[in-house]
């Protein structure tokens, strides 16, 4: 199976910036990051101790619509809470996130957007730690869908999309949690933890972290792993930065 | 009320001592807090500030038909959140559809076969007929809800003025939940046209036929006229918020569901010598949709007791640490069902958890989201879904009253 491609810090005047492309559902998205800058009419901000988290995600064919709100809205409810927006010189300012959906199928109207949650996601991360927002963890999501035989499928194609009998968006966090979940279609319980299982096994590996807190790393475990795919594309970026200085040494 | 002001703030002076309420406006953490979580010396028991025990809804009421000229309406209020909706139909007829002719040519044998079957379609059809549902629903846009929350309902929201994101994302959800639970059945908005059937007469077919078989031709002739779609009604769902205190969702949803089953059609038919469509002025030829099953929301949200846990970043426990402090008891977060206003200030985890129940009283999801935090996983998930089951039953009590 190709796994998803990314890039870090391709656009030059935003703060940070990544690209990412998921090869099963052909949507690839480019994500720029500004922060902290200072908002206009930021005064009345509800929590001025915070940094006020905004994210704008523009569809590919369309202006953005009440659709992208909603997916909006997904986004800035969980990535604020994995932002620290108290750290100093971020209280009042802002997080600005812009996603642009620039290639794959076009969302139709009244269309949950859980198939391209998960690029979103993704690209707002790799965005965040290209720009070197503090955080405090990272994450990492799976697209799963149930069949209506029963069969759970990890990252299915648009069309196993269309016709599964429910479709499942989770993330978890670096340490393990369960930050989002977002299901629909009809499922039951039981079916429902068989994909969180399958979920935190294609997000997180069945590597359980070590009594040092540090996640014992394999590197033929890391295969596939989305988790480790976001390590390695941030090591591999970090690596081309400071070959100047690792060459020298 | 006033014990837990008293209890959390002891060393304010007499002389500066506060009244509850003014002490829930300027600590209101603290305030639920001391609610939720009272000292132990006093015997309190755990509740929250509006008085409701953590997964208790609030009270509940449903009023369909309020509206006249809608062909559907009704109002529903969960506590101090109030919402009306209106269902208006509108009939689409197919020639104004642009791609309607290319669209039909594929697959309408299968059509006309399963609306022939009419009646109540059985479990096994509803799975042949869900593709076509959908492609009349959806790539139609038959359904078009709209939420409004810039009625004066809340402070925060300036009368008149553009939807608001919050606006926005509810309609959205609204019209997504009501595509994935394929509530509406598209039969039920369909505008048939017969054929009258003139037999051997019809004079290009007679000439064309291939002098083969004469009695045959004929018999399946007069089966095999095919039955034509006229045209669709449109729903257009519209939806207030006339007061909001948190938890426009529930509310809302709620009073769609109320509003489409009090909906009624007029009967409509192709009138052939006019070429349009008539519909009937009498209310008994009217007939009401026929919605499957009975999608009910419930939303929750997670107080926790340490309001600095969301951003200081080492005090983020491990996952087995977090199971630890789970087995000694004492809870440092509260799962709240149907947040309040005040509540939903407070809170940063949400689950939205939609079930329906089948006729032998079989829970299915149908939707379940959760953002905003770490602390809900799989357990408090199960006991969420128990307790909208719970809800279930008590809005299906609620909606067949009204």
């Amino acid at each position: 199976m190709v796994g998803p491609t990314a890039s870090l810090s391709n656009l030059s005047r935003a703060d940070g910036s990544a690209s990412f492309k998921c090869p099963t559902t052909g949507c690839s998205v480019l994500g720029s990051v500004n922060a902290p800058i200072e908002l206009p009419a930021r005064r009345d901000a509800l929590k001025p101790e915070e940094a006020t988290v905004e994210v704008f995600v523009k569809p590919g064919n369309t202006t953005a619509g009440v659709g992208e709100r909603y997916v909006e809205g997904i986004l800035r409810t969980m990535l604020q809470k994995v932002i620290l927006g108290r750290e100093r010189g971020f209280a009042r300012r802002g997080v600005v996130i812009t996603l642009a959906i620039i290639g794959g199928d076009a969302v139709e109207r009244g269309d949950s957007y859980l198939t391209l949650l998960p690029a979103l996601l993704q690209t707002a991360l790799l965005a965040l730690l290209s720009a070197a927002v503090p955080m405090s963890m990272t994450f990492s999501t799976a697209l799963l869908a149930v069949t209506k035989s029963g069969d759970i499928i990890s990252d299915p194609s648009p069309v196993d999309a269309k016709t599964a009998s429910s479709l499942h968006v989770l993330a978890f966090s670096s340490k393990g949690h369960l930050l989002l979940n977002e299901s629909q279609g009809r499922f039951d319980f039981d079916t429902w933890e068989f994909v969180r299982e399958r979920a935190y096994s294609t997000c997180r590996g069945a590597v359980v972290a070590g009594s040092d807190g540090d996640i014992a790393m394999d590197e033929e475990g890391e295969e596939g792993r989305a988790d480790g795919f976001i390590r390695e594309t941030v090591e591999d970026h970090l690596h081309r930065d400071y070959a100047w200085k690792i060459d020298s040494a | 009320m006033a014990t837990p002001a008293a209890t959390a703030a002891p060393s304010v002076p007499p002389s500066l001592s506060l009244p509850p309420s003014q002490f829930a406006r300027l600590q209101p953490h603290a305030y639920l807090l001391a609610h939720l979580c009272p000292p132990s010396a006093s015997n309190q028991p755990s509740i929250r500030a509006n008085g409701r025990a953590p997964s208790q809804f609030r009270v509940t009421s449903a009023n369909a038909g309020s509206l006249t000229h809608t062909n559907g309406s009704a109002v529903v209020r969960i506590g101090d959140t109030a919402a009306v909706c209106g269902v208006r139909a509108e009939l689409l007829h197919t020639e104004d559809i642009a791609s309607w002719s290319v669209s039909q040519a594929s697959g309408s044998n299968k059509r006309r076969r399963l609306a022939d079957l009419g009646g109540k379609p059985s479990e096994e059809e509803d799975d042949e007929d869900t593709e076509e549902d959908r492609a009349h629903i959806e790539d139609l846009n038959l359904l078009v809800p709209n939420l409004s929350l810039s009625t004066g309902c809340a402070p925060g929201f300036i009368p008149g003025a553009a939807p608001s994101a919050l606006a926005q994302s509810l309609s959205h959800q609204i019209l997504s939940l009501l595509h994935s639970t394929r509530l509406v059945r598209a039969d039920d908005l369909r505008v048939w046209y017969q054929p009258p059937n003139l037999g051997p007469e019809e004079p290009e077919r007679h000439n064309e036929d291939e002098p083969m078989d004469m009695d045959a031709e004929q018999s399946a002739t007069a089966e095999e006229k095919p039955r034509e779609i006229k045209a669709f009604w449109v729903l257009y769902i519209d939806i207030m918020i006339i007061s909001l205190a948190g938890n426009p969702f529930d509310a809302a949803w709620a009073a769609v569901l109320a509003a489409l089953r009090d909906t009624k059609l007029p009967k409509a038919w192709w009138d052939v010598d006019n070429e349009t469509i008539v519909c009937s002025d009498s209310v008994a030829d009217a007939r009401k949709l026929s919605l499957r099953g009975l999608p009910v929301s419930s939303s929750f949200g997670v107080f926790e007791a340490d309001a600095a846990a969301g951003w200081r970043a080492h005090v983020i426990p491990d996952v087995t640490e977090q199971e630890q402090k789970g087995k000694k008891g004492s809870p440092e977060r509260w799962i709240l069902a149907d947040p309040d206003g005040y509540e939903e200030g407070l809170i940063q985890e949400r689950a939205s958890i939609v079930v329906d129940k089948e006729k032998d009283g079989k829970t299915t999801i149908v939707r379940m989201e959760k953002n905003g935090g770490w602390t809900v996983d799989t357990e408090d998930l199960r006991q969420l879904v128990e307790i909208s089951g719970r809800r279930w039953d008590e809005m299906k009590r609620i909606l067949d009253q009204c």
